[in-house]
């Protein structure tokens, strides 16, 4: 069955060749989101397709590596545009195509009567093409090309309400569009230095080696260099494998919206809400991590970096759930907890549990999409309302989106025996037996306190108590929207199989590409799992009590939350994301755009173009009024200079006589 | 004559001038015969530069299909005129632009088409001279012969101050060639002195001094370098001698269709490499380190100042400068990289930003403005305008897969791996990839985003003539992305001559 590896390269083409037909041929919103979603189904097939003849393989040959042709090459750089595609790769594409494709079939019932569902159909394709780019990528600068790629289409996806003033909760669609790639940007301008380092040190970009080309596989040679340092001026040497992984790791705080970079996601549901689900919490966002994964060989080999993404993963997942208890817009509350989650992927790969990441990125996938999804029901169903105090009471008016969204919620909060749980566990586990850091262990706990707490709090507002705002009675979702939330409520349930304690089916399909260790599961894991999960019961219980009973009498439309009164300042710091927005508009924004002007106006007229440029002219004028040579200004000038010129040359040679 | 007996380049060279002088032996009011005889001229030359492509041999390192001619053979003097791994792309670039400003022209109602079409001919034709031109002294004359039209355009039929544009553009780039002059006459004296043969070829004194037949005192030489560099820094423009060129795109007819003969304008860079690092390596390796601070510069400054322009001429401008200064950088980095990024940069920049001033020329026509500020969410009633801005944009900000990324990252690249350089100036370098998005993103928004205004819901989208003009330019923009060997293939051995002498030098100091 080798010849039919070219197979691998449908995976990409497929969506792409769907996003040109839209573009060019669809006109109508039926036939945009039929192209696309088939273009995406088929791209699925093709995922399958091409595991079943990478297993058709012998063991060590599972590896497929088509180059299409040689992309840059300028002296001893070269780089090929070619696909690879392994076992991670294939976790990664199903993940694409499988959710990627429910989320378009459900978006052709949700999106029905938008105004441009042409462009937005297109982008989706465009964006699935560029997140497979990203992960099929065989080389660093292509996986930049599918890196940049998601960037630019969430630019699109986010700014599609690029003609409104705002949409809820007050984001400006072209501003939170535009702050998302500058942002993204500089994550990856060093992720960009990542790559330059990583080929003047290790002599090639591409992961593997590549025979077509005759170049070699940096990932393999990272060990060797694990004792290099290299000198950084005045601050005294880094050794080169971290000074790699650190610029990596911008670039990962950019797309993976970790701290200090993620303040783009929680502005990026200014998309619709299909969008939230594919782009900020099933694929786009989990690049970082894929990236991480990738890399591993090179994040082993430096304990200093891997600690970094460790602090990194934890203050993010920590910050981010605390965000998202505060939180009044549901899909807010969504976005904080993709990032909190993704600081759980990202503490788990930067310990060394890749596949506990890779596990979780992939319940995550599940239970993310089926929740930004539901949310989209239900904020359809109230009307495009998306405050969560002007819902309640919704479980009897919507009791078949209720249970779907509870599904999701019970997952994401880790309770026994639903997706997240398993996942989790694996993280938490990894942190307090195999790595031994119980404060990372603990830190992990209590985040998933927080996160059951935060969706109980949800549930509660959404679907308990009385409807606060009464008004026409909500309707539940149409077909198209309806089956790809069953089918992910049906995978937020039984995720978890795919990497079952003793099973573990994903670990050992993972193994060729990560050589982890098979873990030994010990009764200790049992009781650490059943304490976890027994405090996340708690947390959700707690939140859904608060906020169905305690409190329920105090929650209203453009009310502050009941809870700030007791919290104060500590709530408010949270609801604001901890005041990095504010930050960075304050230190580096404003005054960036302010100085911008003073130096226009006041630098480059007056300064450049007044002193440097008029004076120098003047001199000359006034010199030359002297001597009278011509008439108008810059003969004069000129054949002034040239005389002078000429004189003192010629005078040069002949008195040096040579 | 060269090795297929016809002169090929000259053609290339002159075609666009004898389109010119045909234009003005035709009647005055005959606009449609002018235009058809202007345009067939541009197409002429760019249909003869299919040949010369194809002709070119990529496995040759000097100059080629080379045209030779005795003009005043007792001083040296030759009209001579070849191609090489350096130039050709420059070439094409001309010969490929030329055409599509004529036709972007032809909707703006200028005044006196005929002399606006002849000037823009005349320019083409001295910006080819330039770049095939392989005598120094030719070189120098076709370097001064591009201000005349191009002053001309700017200053007959430009905006509000456009005269004092256009006599800052002249005076300014003519200031500083006075000292390229200099620099000529000095190679040509020392060259005279030490081997007997005045001649102000360049491939003869590459020669001479590749193989040590003269040797420059390195103060000499120094200063040589400096002459040149003067009139190339003032050219490209570095930082802080680019006020001329913004204020000359800012005065520019709003048509856009002398900025993209502004974006042909090269020269400079072109000059750098030619001159300052061919024949000077050691001065250039001497003078590296201060260049490379310049080009950081450059990157930032006009970066910083691009985001606060609110006009869109004027933002593109300082976006073109900042281009520039990653040009230079890659330059002086001296490496294969480096350099060959920097050509590749000419090129895609000149396409990228080349439409860019079409668009703005657009929005101007239908419109009359060009403040920022006046417009707004034109890309729900422009949906293809602004699509297809919105590609140039990325272009221009280095997305991978559209070509912009490819110089860019081959010139950090370079610049990271040069041994005069180094990661320094790269870690500084890369805030312009921020920047540019910063800057070029905020325009697109201001302008296709948010909410339209009352007075511009009726512009129409794009129309026959201008699809024509952005579809030429979409298609190297795409085609470079993905497949930017076109581009390096035929400078590979050139580049790597070029390399192998600068790493001797360097190696040598």
């Amino acid at each position: 069955m080798s010849d039919l590896r070219w197979v691998i390269w449908l995976i990409p083409a497929l969506p792409l060749l769907g996003f040109l037909v839209t573009v060019l041929l669809a006109r109508s919103e039926r036939a945009a989101g039929l192209i696309a979603s088939v273009a995406v189904g088929l791209s699925f097939v093709a995922t399958i397709a091409s595991i079943a003849v990478m297993q058709s393989l012998p063991e060590e040959a599972r590896r497929l590596n088509i180059v299409l042709w040689e992309w840059i090459s300028v002296g001893a750089f070269r780089v090929s545009f070619g696909v690879l595609f392994d076992q991670l790769t294939a976790v990664m594409a199903l993940l694409i195509t499988g959710v990627g494709g429910l989320i378009h079939i459900y978006s052709i019932g949700y999106m029905h009567g938008d105004s441009r569902p042409v462009r937005f159909f297109a982008y989706l394709n465009l964006f699935i093409f560029a997140m497979l780019m990203l992960v099929m990528a065989d080389n660093l600068l292509l996986l930049f090309l599918g890196w940049e790629g998601v960037g630019l289409c969430s630019f699109l996806l986010i700014g599609h309400y690029f003609d409104r003033r705002s949409v809820a909760p007050g984001i400006v669609p072209s501003e939170a569009a535009v702050k998302a790639f500058v942002v993204n940007r500089v994550g990856d301008a060093a992720f960009l230095l990542a790559i330059i380092l990583v080929f003047s040190r290790l002599g090639s970009i591409s992961f593997f080696p590549n025979e077509a080309l005759g170049i070699n596989g940096y990932l393999e040679r990272a060990p060797e260099l694990a004792f290099t340092q290299v000198g950084i001026g005045f601050l005294g040497s880094i050794g080169v494998i971290t000074a790699i992984c650190l610029l990596m790791l911008i670039g990962v705080t950019g797309k993976s919206a970790q701290v200090p970079l993620y303040t783009w996601l929680p502005d990026a549901m200014a998309g619709p809400t299909p969008v939230s689900a594919l782009i900020h919490a099933a694929t786009m966002v989990t690049a970082g991590v894929y990236l991480i994964v990738r890399n591993h060989t090179l994040f082993s080999a430096s304990p200093t970096a891997a600690g970094v993404v460790v602090a990194i993963g934890l203050v993010t997942a920590f910050l981010a759930a605390t965000a998202a208890i505060t939180q009044f817009d549901i899909k807010r509350v969504l976005a904080y907890s993709t990032i909190s989650q993704l600081g759980y992927m990202v503490t788990a790969v930067g310990m060394g549990a890749y596949a506990a990441g890779m596990f979780h990125l992939l319940t995550h996938g599940f239970f993310k999409a089926l929740l930004f999804l539901a949310a989209g029901a239900i904020i359809h169903a109230v009307h495009e309302t998306q405050d969560m105090r002007r819902m309640g009471g919704l479980k009897d008016e919507l009791p078949t989106t209720f249970r779907i969204y509870a599904i999701g919620a019970l997952a994401l909060a880790g309770i026994f025996p639903f997706a997240g749980f398993w996942s989790k566990d694996e993280i938490i586990a990894h942190a307090w037996f195999t790595v031994q850091n119980p404060g990372a262990a603990v830190a992990l706990i209590v985040t998933s306190m927080l996160t059951a707490f935060y969706m109980g709090r949800q549930v509660a507002l959404i679907f308990y108590g009385k409807r606060r705002e009464p008004g026409t009675p909500a309707h539940e979702p149409g077909n198209a929207m309806r089956i790809p939330l069953f089918i992910l409520a049906a995978a937020a349930v039984l995720g978890g199989l795919i990497n079952l304690p003793g099973v573990h089916w994903l670990s050992s399909f993972l193994e060729p590409v990560i050589h982890e260790p098979e873990v030994v599961y010990t009764l200790g894991m049992g009781i650490l799992a059943t304490i976890a999960t027994l405090l996340s019961i708690g947390g959700a219980y707690l939140g859904w009590w608060l906020y169905a009973r305690a409190l329920a009498g105090r929650v209203r439309p453009g009310r502050d939350d009941p809870a700030l009164r007791y919290l104060g300042d500590l709530w408010r710091g949270a609801e604001l994301g901890w005041g990095f927005d504010w930050f960075y508009q304050r230190v580096i924004v404003r005054p960036y755009r302010n100085f911008s002007q003073t130096l226009s106006d006041v630098f480059d007229r007056q300064g450049i173009d007044g002193i440097l440029v008029a004076g120098p002219g003047r001199i000359l004028g006034v010199l030359a009024h002297g001597v009278r040579v011509a008439q108008s200004g810059f003969v004069r000038n000129y054949a002034l200079a040239f005389l002078i010129g000429v004189v003192v040359l010629v005078g040069y040679f002949t008195l040096a006589g040579r | 004559m060269n090795q297929i007996g016809f002169p090929l380049v000259s053609l290339i060279v002159w075609l666009p001038a004898l389109g010119a002088l045909l234009l003005w032996l035709l009647p005055r009011d005959n606009t449609a015969a002018g235009r058809i005889v202007a345009l067939a001229a541009a197409i002429g030359a760019l249909v003869a530069a299919v040949p010369l492509y194809i002709l070119f041999d990529p496995s040759q390192a000097g100059y080629q299909l080379v045209d030779r001619v005795g003009w005043v053979s007792d001083w040296g003097l030759y009209y001579s005129v070849s191609v090489d791994g350096i130039s050709l792309w420059l070439v094409l670039l001309t010969v490929f632009l030329t055409p599509i400003a004529l036709l972007a022209s032809w909707g703006s109602d200028v005044a006196n088409p005929r002399l606006f079409q002849g000037l823009i001919l005349l320019l083409a034709s001295g910006m080819t001279g330039v770049f095939v031109a392989q005598d120094m002294l030719l070189f120098y004359m076709f370097f001064e012969f591009t201000l005349v039209p191009t002053a001309l355009l700017i200053g007959m039929w430009g905006s509000d101050e456009r005269r004092a544009a256009a006599i800052k553009f002249f005076v300014y780039t003519f200031a500083g060639s006075v000292f390229m002059l200099l620099g000529i006459i000095g190679l040509y004296l020392i060259h005279g002195q030490q081997t007997g043969v005045y001649t102000f070829d360049l491939a003869t004194l590459l020669a001479s001094l590749q193989l040590g037949a003269i040797r420059i005192d390195p103060l000499i030489e120094q200063l040589l370098f400096l002459a040149f560099f003067i009139a190339f820094a003032v050219k490209v423009p570095i930082w802080p001698f680019h006020t001329w060129m913004t204020t000359a795109h800012a005065e520019a007819p709003v048509s856009g269709v002398v900025d993209v003969a502004g974006m042909m304008l090269k020269i400079g860079a072109y000059g750098l490499i030619r001159f300052n690092v061919q024949l000077f390596p050691n001065a250039a390796a001497w003078a590296a380190p201060a260049v490379g601070v310049l080009a950081v510069i450059t990157i930032l400054y006009s970066a910083w100042v691009a985001y606060g322009q609110s006009d869109l001429k004027r933002l593109l401008a300082y976006a073109s400068v900042s281009h520039l200064g990653f040009i230079v950088l890659g330059i002086f980095a001296l490496t294969s990289q480096g350099i060959a990024g920097a050509v590749v940069q000419m090129v895609n920049s000149g396409v990228t930003t080349s439409a860019l001033f079409l668009i703005v020329g657009m929005l101007a026509a239908r419109s009359g403005e060009r403040d920022i500020s006046s417009f707004g969410g034109l890309w729900g009633t422009m949906p293809v305008l602004g699509s297809l801005t919105l590609i140039m944009v990325l272009a221009s900000i280095g997305l991978p897969g559209l070509n912009g990324f490819v110089g860019e990252f081959t010139i950090l690249l370079g610049a990271w791996l040069s041994p005069v350089l180094g990661w320094g100036f790269v870690l500084l370098a890369v805030l312009g990839v921020i920047l540019s998005a910063a800057y070029l993103l905020r325009m697109f928004r201001l302008v296709f985003m948010g909410e339209v205004p009352a007075e511009r819901a009726a512009m129409p989208d794009l129309q026959g003539r201008e699809a024509i003009v952005l579809g030429a330019l979409l298609v190297p923009t795409v085609v470079v992305g993905l497949y930017p060997n076109i581009l390096f293939g035929p400078m590979q051995v050139t580049m790597q001559q070029l390399a192998q002498t600068l790493t001797q030098t360097l190696a040598s100091r």
